[in-house]
């Protein structure tokens, strides 16, 4: 902000700006409102209770479905991030930087629906392919690598994930110098150790936010986990399912809510740990700026 | 078996190409064990791309080096006998000098009180040793690039190649770090490769230079033939403040050659070049050796040592003085001296004549 | 003989001394790097590609028979599906430019009056509601919507209106809302990263020569952040017709977009019908990306982050 901009008009901008957030999350907001309410939704009194909650806690079915939703969420980070990690090597590296580019981005303009049914059906006839070709070979090795199962929901949460990762570690490596892999090499380093030793520490943060973003995204994703799942349930699945066919219930209120919770707190801590972060950063920054005898 | 008297670079018809851009063609250099050898030329020209290769960090196009006498190959940096100091932002900023020094120590393997002892051993040779426990971004410049000296010598290579270790200090600094760095590698004794554009950095440190520009490897030698007797015009007119004049060979003889340059004839050696009448050639001489002659400034010269022009005007830099000069075929030439003149100028445009040493100005073809 | 190693021009000389291939571990590290985008071939590129082959196939009982059939897009083109998806298409278009118009200009205030320290943790409060389930979002708009929903109540409260609005949900009104308070993040994010290539001078020079803020904006901000906004501006238009939840949960009888045609057909096992869908927007996706690119070279988006 400059001298001469008017004081008024830029706070009126920020109050646009809040206001938008705040619009934005009133609904969440609004659900978590309902689902401490033990009269539900649209009821004239309101009764603070934590029973919904409790509920979902002693659900068998929802539990089970936690428990896979985690695994899920666990494994689609453990492989989506260290493929985000080599796709932005090998971007940085690249001549032809496009190619690369368009093959890690496009599944953002691919909408949910039509990914998962694009996969569903693909899926199906590599895993009829596989089954014919097991026939006619008299062995049935590779019978269900492909039936919808955990395997075919990962590989399309991987898919779904994939750009979020990419774009937020490229953001980190930005600035990252790399004389610092070079001065390593020439130290001896192989290029294994100067990555470990060197860089990774140093866009550390850039990789764990990647990781929180992508547990996330995986926890609240229904669509292409609907369609790619096979036999078991999701958190999420479980919860829209029943939101589908029931209409909304408190126990419903209650899980969005919950979900909602986690996730805002994740983002949250990454907001406050950042801006931690930046305030030790420009104190070192200060400090550098000082003279030093030379 | 690493041949003890082989050269310790030996680069042979290097070229490195990037899909049509030439970025070294054909460079041919051998740099002798435990010689200060500087790259010198201007940015862009090449000289960075041939340090890099040599370490390892740029595969060649064609052509090979061979470092202590083998072959590198393709073998990346931390596979060569080298080690390299950078420009800048080349300290490990997560870890202290120490461990920034002794980084190299460990990933050998060495075992922690050795690592400890040679780590104190080089911050001591390049005056840090009070320094250990800083991180990178509380020392200056100078310490930054002294703890990347520490940090390459430490691993007791061969060979250290410096990319424009001084390009990011202040002049006055620069001109100190010279000094360290020449005393260091004397004391040191190996070899040493400096990237550099600035001249009188190269002089100060170089045993030998080479003048890479364009991609190509233009002259090498040791830093006074360099200046005084350039082989090549480029050479000329990167080092040194030199008059650079174009001519027409009109005579040949014997040793020396007669070249019409703005109207007047100058005598020259010929310095075993292959001459012809007619030729079009260069001739430089240094500034310093150029003496303004205001006593015949109208009489037209004939001794072959002299030209007439035209007086444009004089710049005064305090400890030289510049005096430029319009030959009639456009050129400026300028005459450099040291005295402050105060007799009065000449006026502009008044005709005066300039002079030198037949010894000073040299003939160039290419 | 050649090495792949030296990759030299035929006469040359041979080295002396080099080793003769590179070790089995080293060549394989550089496909180690590639390995992603092989993944992404495999298991995206290739699979949307297929919905093409796919959606020519022949329907059976429970799945399809390979063979060439264009049943599925007459199916979908002589049918009042057509009709409901451009119609979906228009109030995505709609979403875009009101996404645009509420969002854009929160953009072009953090870059321009926020310091740039602070520019990254402005834009994370976006990913705030992001973050939260998208489904989850538009679920719970419904509460907020319906009759007898907060806005209602608080409206009927302060006496603003004597009688609840029940157009704002069931109706195409109600899909547009959904739209734009899933997706208006979004325009902020790509917003950001197009103002990138604004630099902050132009302000001031703009200020200097007394040009008005619409004129700076046609002129100077729309051409320099073109790539940006056309990306996500794409991207909402995209998924306003493809996230089938929007018009399922949103929308009144007979509301659908593309995804929500394509799950249905999956639910009534007529896959290459879905495929026909999938394949139909594909080629829209492709179409608009190509388009944009020509237009505005879409790798510049990417430009602040290499």
């Amino acid at each position: 902000m400059n001298d001469y901009e008017n004081i008024l008009l830029h706070r009126l901008k920020w109050t646009y700006l809040l206001l938008v957030v705040l619009t934005l999350m009133t609904p969440v907001i609004y659900v978590m409102y309902i689902s401490f309410n033990a009269n539900g939704f649209g009821a004239n009194e309101y009764a603070f209770t934590l029973e919904f909650y409790g509920l979902i806690f002693s659900d068998e079915l929802l539990i089970g479905a936690l428990r896979w939703t985690l695994m899920l969420a666990v494994v689609v980070t453990l492989i989506a991030i260290p493929m985000a990690l080599l796709a932005a090597k090998y971007y940085k590296a690249a001549d032809n930087k496009l190619f690369p580019v368009f093959l890690l981005l496009a599944p953002l303009f691919v909408p949910p629906d039509i990914l998962g049914s694009a996969l569903l059906v693909f899926f199906k006839n590599l895993n009829l392919t596989f089954v014919w070709l097991g026939d006619q070979l008299g062995m049935s090795l590779f019978d269900s690598w492909f039936r919808l199962s955990f395997l075919t929901a990962t590989i399309g949460l991987i898919i779904y994930t994939i750009p979020y990762s990419f774009v937020v570690i490229l953001i980190t490596m930005g600035r990252y110098h790399p004389e610092q892999t070079e001065a390593a090499r020439a130290c001896g380093a192989n290029g294994w150790r100067a990555f470990w030793d060197i860089e990774f520490p140093q866009i550390r943060a850039g990789v764990f936010s990647a990781c929180a973003f992508t547990v996330i995204l995986v926890f609240n994703e229904y669509t292409r986990t609907s369609l790619l799942k096979g036999g078991f349930d999701t958190f999420t699945t479980v919860l829209i399912s029943q939101m589908l066919n029931t209409g909304m219930s408190g126990q419903s209120y209650a899980m969005s809510a919950l979900v909602s919770f986690v996730a805002i707190a994740a983002i949250g801590s990454i907001i406050i740990f950042t801006m931690l972060r930046a305030e030790t950063l420009s104190r070192v920054a200060r400090a550098k700026a000082e003279p030093v005898m030379s | 078996m690493p041949d003890q008297k082989a050269p310790a670079v030996d680069v042979r018809n290097l070229s490195k190409h990037y899909g049509d851009f030439v970025a070294l063609h054909d460079v041919n250099v051998t740099i002798a064990a435990g010689e200060y050898f500087v790259l010198l030329g201007p940015s862009g020209g090449g000289k960075t791309t041939l340090l890099r290769t040599i370490g390892g960090f740029h595969k060649p196009t064609k052509g090979e080096i061979l470092l202590n006498g083998r072959s590198v190959g393709h073998l990346p940096p931390d596979k060569r006998p080298t080690t390299m100091v950078f420009q800048a932002y080349a300290l490990f900023p997560h870890m202290t000098v120490t461990q920034n020094v002794g980084y190299g120590l460990k990933v050998a393997g060495l075992p922690k009180d050795k690592v400890s002892e040679k780590v104190d051993y080089a911050l001591e040779q390049v005056g840090l040793s009070q320094f250990t426990h800083r991180k990178p971004h509380e020392l200056s410049g100078g310490q930054q690039q002294r703890v990347q000296l520490a940090r390459a010598i430490v691993l007791d290579r061969d060979i250290l190649l410096l990319d424009e270790p001084l390009a990011a200090l202040d002049a006055q600094l620069r001109k100190d770090m010279c000094l360290e760095l020449k005393h260091l590698q004397e004391k040191v004794g190996i070899t040493f490769v400096h990237v550099t554009h600035n001249q009188e950095e190269a002089m100060t440190v170089a045993d030998r230079i080479a003048l890479i520009a364009n991609g190509n490897l233009v002259e090498c030698g040791n830093a006074r033939d360099i200046y005084r007797a350039p082989e090549k015009a480029f050479t000329a007119s990167f080092v040194g403040e030199n008059n650079m004049l174009s001519g027409k060979v009109s005579a040949v003889n014997g040793t020396s050659v007669i070249v019409d340059v703005a109207g007047s004839k100058l005598t020259v050696d010929k310095r075993g070049l292959a001459v012809n009448e007619g030729q079009e050639v260069k001739l430089s001489i240094r500034s310093e050796c150029v003496a303004l002659d205001l006593v015949n400034g109208t009489h037209a010269p004939s001794d072959g040592i002299s030209i007439t022009g035209s007086f444009d005007e004089s710049v005064y830099l305090g400890l030289t003085t510049s005096h430029l000069v319009r030959l009639p075929d456009g050129t400026e030439m300028v005459s450099r001296v040291i005295a402050d003149v105060d007799d009065s100028l000449p006026e502009a445009g008044a005709p005066i004549r300039l002079t030198w040493k037949s010894s000073d100005i040299r003939l160039h073809v290419d | 003989m050649s090495n792949p190693l030296t990759d030299m021009a035929d006469g040359d000389t041979f080295p002396v001394g080099l080793q003769k291939k590179a070790p089995l571990r080293e060549r394989l590290v550089p496909w180690a790097f590639r390995a992603p985008l092989v993944f992404m071939l495999l298991f995206f590129a290739f699979p949307m590609a297929m919905t093409v082959v796919f959606s020519v196939f022949e329907r059976t009982m429970f799945w399809m028979e390979p063979g060439f059939t264009l049943f599925s897009y007459e199916n979908f083109f002589f049918s009042a599906r057509l009709v409901n998806f451009l119609n979906s298409m228009k109030y995505s278009v709609i979403s875009v430019v009101i996404c645009f118009a509420f969002g854009f200009p929160i953009a072009v205030f953090v870059r321009k009056s926020i310091p740039q320290i602070a520019q990254h943790r402005v834009v994370l409060l976006f990913i705030l509601p992001f973050m939260v389930s998208e489904i989850i979002r538009v679920f719970a708009l419904r509460p907020v919507l319906q009759r007898n929903g907060l806005i209602n109540t608080t409206l009927l409260d302060l006496g603003i209106i004597d009688e609840p609005i029940t157009a704002l949900l069931y109706t195409h009104t109600g899909v547009v809302i959904g739209e734009v308070l899933s997706f208006l993040p979004f325009i902020v994010f790509s917003g950001f990263l197009a103002m990138e290539a604004v630099p902050k001078f132009i302000f001031e020079v703009c200020d200097d020569l007394g040009v008005g803020p619409w004129r700076r904006f046609k002129d100077v901000i729309l051409p320099l952040a073109a790539p940006g906004i056309f990306a996500g501006s794409v991207f909402i238009f995209v998924n306003g017709l493809g996230v089938a939840l929007l018009p399922n949960i949103l929308g009144g009888a007979g509301a659908v977009n593309a995804g929500l045609i394509a799950t249905q057909a999956i639910t009534a096992l007529d896959f290459p019908l879905a495929m026909a869908v999938s394949a139909i927007m594909m080629t829209t996706l492709m179409t608009l990306l190509w388009v944009g690119h020509r237009l505005f070279d879409l790798t510049k988006i990417l430009t602040p982050l290499s």
